[in-house]
């Protein structure tokens, strides 16, 4: 029983930023209709950046990684925009999503290169921490990453509540026609759409990375599937919904990892994914429709 | 203060609007009537930017608007409201006059913290006589999907006066409308007419047009087939036979 609950709630506190990576999902889907496909690996990408901090200024502490990381995110989140998005014709809906396939390839063949195909360390915070409760225990370091992530989805939801930046974004979201009759500029709004969620998805892969302890090109395939399936678990473009997917994702695997084994985990993930498109395709909070 | 000319729009073969001409002075309430697929919509959705026209320029106080892209167009001056509501329906009723409020002058003039975060600068003031003139001031905090028919359609015609408008116009604001809702419509569209809006009325229901308009242009097939006072229009043999068929009288 012990094991079970340690497992869960380090399954969920890891979990935090798969529901970051499924918000960064969310967001695009829900503005823009689109999935972004380079998503998590543009989040990786980021993550390596901010590793360059540490080659410009040896020793840097840990959070000064994460700030790099954090802002490198922003701006790869720009930069997928821009080649996968702006000019492309938004009216087919393949194009966009063939071109951040091949955006998601590309960002993983340059992690390769540049690393040649070697991890790379991360550095950690507080993982020399560890709360204890008789023999259950909170580990410091899981603890930093929940706590970050849900700064940061604090911000989010801040920005997307109660700014007329985040108004103008729901806006567009529900009424993309009625919203440029508005005066509300399409373009800026999905520009900055990818920027946030670059940003976000750049703590996010720190995070991942600080937590493992190291970061791999390995990692782009495998979130980018557990993004998607927090996204569709939640209900696309729901940001609600992709936080609590995204924490149950995450203390499921980890409950099925104790049991069954790391190389066995993500059948059960398949699995659970299934059993919501048979039963609750529209996910957990699925949005209401109503754009046009 | 709006002036079409030798205005087209053709879908594929269809020529939906076939060389419009119109002018529109300022401080008027123009009508445009016809038949349904006449082309009424299909000119709104051209002069709002939404759709690019085949041909033809389209003047907005004196200046060709034709490459201008929506947003920039609302923010010039030119709002609208649609057929079918479109509303920000996860949004609420003070929301959806805030994201709206995006007018060249308001752009300008709000500060930082007026425009972003709602604070200062005459935002909520604004907001406030919005609601008020659109008798919505109790539901502020309702989300705009949750109001009746009614309130959704008041409530689009606030948010597109957020805009502050000098051309507005109103696609079928009547539509599903009781002659009680009707008539308080109408000394609405009197009361803006008189704070100096220029108004382009886009309706089927008679009622109001002839009641309330200064000046009408009967459109069919695409083109347009008289134009007059509402006395003159409804006297008008080409009109009569385009609404009820036949031989001209």
């Amino acid at each position: 029983m012990l094991d079970f609950l340690q497992a869960v709630s380090d399954g969920v506190l890891f979990g935090a930023t798969y529901a970051l990576i499924g918000i960064g999902f969310t967001l695009v889907f829900g503005v823009m209709h689109k999935i972004n496909m380079a998503y998590a690996a543009a989040s990786v990408g980021g993550a390596y950046c901010g590793l360059l901090v540490l080659k410009v200024m040896a020793g840097a502490p840990a959070w000064l990684v994460f700030l790099g990381a954090f802002a490198a995110g922003g701006v790869l989140g720009w930069m997928v925009y821009l080649t996968c998005f702006h000019f492309i014709p938004l009216s087919s809906p393949l194009a966009t999503l063939m071109s951040t396939v091949g955006m998601l390839l590309l960002i993983d063949e340059v992690i390769v290169h540049v690393t040649n195909g070697m991890p790379q360390n991360y550095p950690l915070m507080f993982d020399d921490v560890m709360l204890r409760a008789g023999e259950f225990t909170l580990r410091g370091d899981l603890l930093l990453v929940f706590g970050v992530s849900v700064l940061v989805m604090i911000g989010l939801l801040l920005l997307l509540y109660h700014t007329r930046l985040g108004l103008a974004t729901r806006a567009v979201s529900q009424q993309p026609v009625a919203a440029q009759l508005c005066g509300i500029r399409l373009v800026r709004v999905n520009a900055l759409t990818f920027v946030v969620t670059g940003l976000l998805g750049g703590i996010a892969g720190a995070l991942i990375g600080a937590s493992v302890g190291m970061l791999s090109p390995l990692l782009t395939l495998p979130l980018t599937v557990k993004g998607l399936i927090v996204t569709v678990i939640g209900g696309l473009g729901s940001v609600p919904g992709a936080i609590v997917a995204g924490l149950l994702v995450g203390g499921f695997e980890n409950v099925l990892q104790l049991y069954r084994g790391v190389t066995e985990r993500d059948l059960y993930v398949m699995l659970l994914l299934f059993v919501f498109l048979v039963f609750r395709p529209g996910g957990i909070f699925a949005p209401k429709s109503g754009r046009d | 203060m709006l002036e079409l000319k030798a205005l087209s729009r053709h879908f594929g073969g269809v020529r939906a609007v076939d060389g419009i001409d119109l002018a529109v002075a300022g401080g008027q309430i123009f009508g445009l009537i016809g038949p349904n697929g006449s082309g009424k919509s299909t000119t709104v959705n051209v002069i709002t930017g939404l759709l690019p026209p085949t041909s033809g320029t389209i003047l907005f106080r004196g200046e060709d608007i034709g490459a201008l892209p929506t947003h920039l167009r609302l923010r010039a001056g030119i709002a609208r409201t649609f057929q079918n509501i479109r509303l920000f329906g996860q949004l609420s009723v003070w929301q959806n006059l805030w994201v709206a409020q995006n007018s060249a002058e308001d752009r300008a003039r709000q500060g930082f913290f007026a425009r972003w975060l709602g604070g200062q600068g005459g935002v909520r003031e604004e907001i406030a006589r919005l609601l008020e003139f659109s008798g919505l001031a109790h539901k502020q905090d309702e989300l705009a999907a949750n109001l009746a028919f009614g309130e959704q359609r008041r409530l689009e015609l606030a948010r597109a006066l957020a805009a502050r408008p000098k051309l507005l116009l109103l696609d079928e604001p009547a539509a599903g409308m009781n002659s009680e809702e009707i008539a308080q419509l109408r000394d609405r569209i009197l009361k803006l007419r008189d704070t100096g809006i220029t108004i382009v009325l886009v309706e089927h229901v008679m009622e109001l047009v002839m009641g309330v308009t200064d000046r009408i242009a009967v459109l069919n097939f695409g083109q347009k087939i008289a134009e007059g006072t509402p006395a003159e229009i409804q006297a008008h043999p080409a009109v009569r036979k385009a609404y009820l068929g036949g031989e001209a009288a």
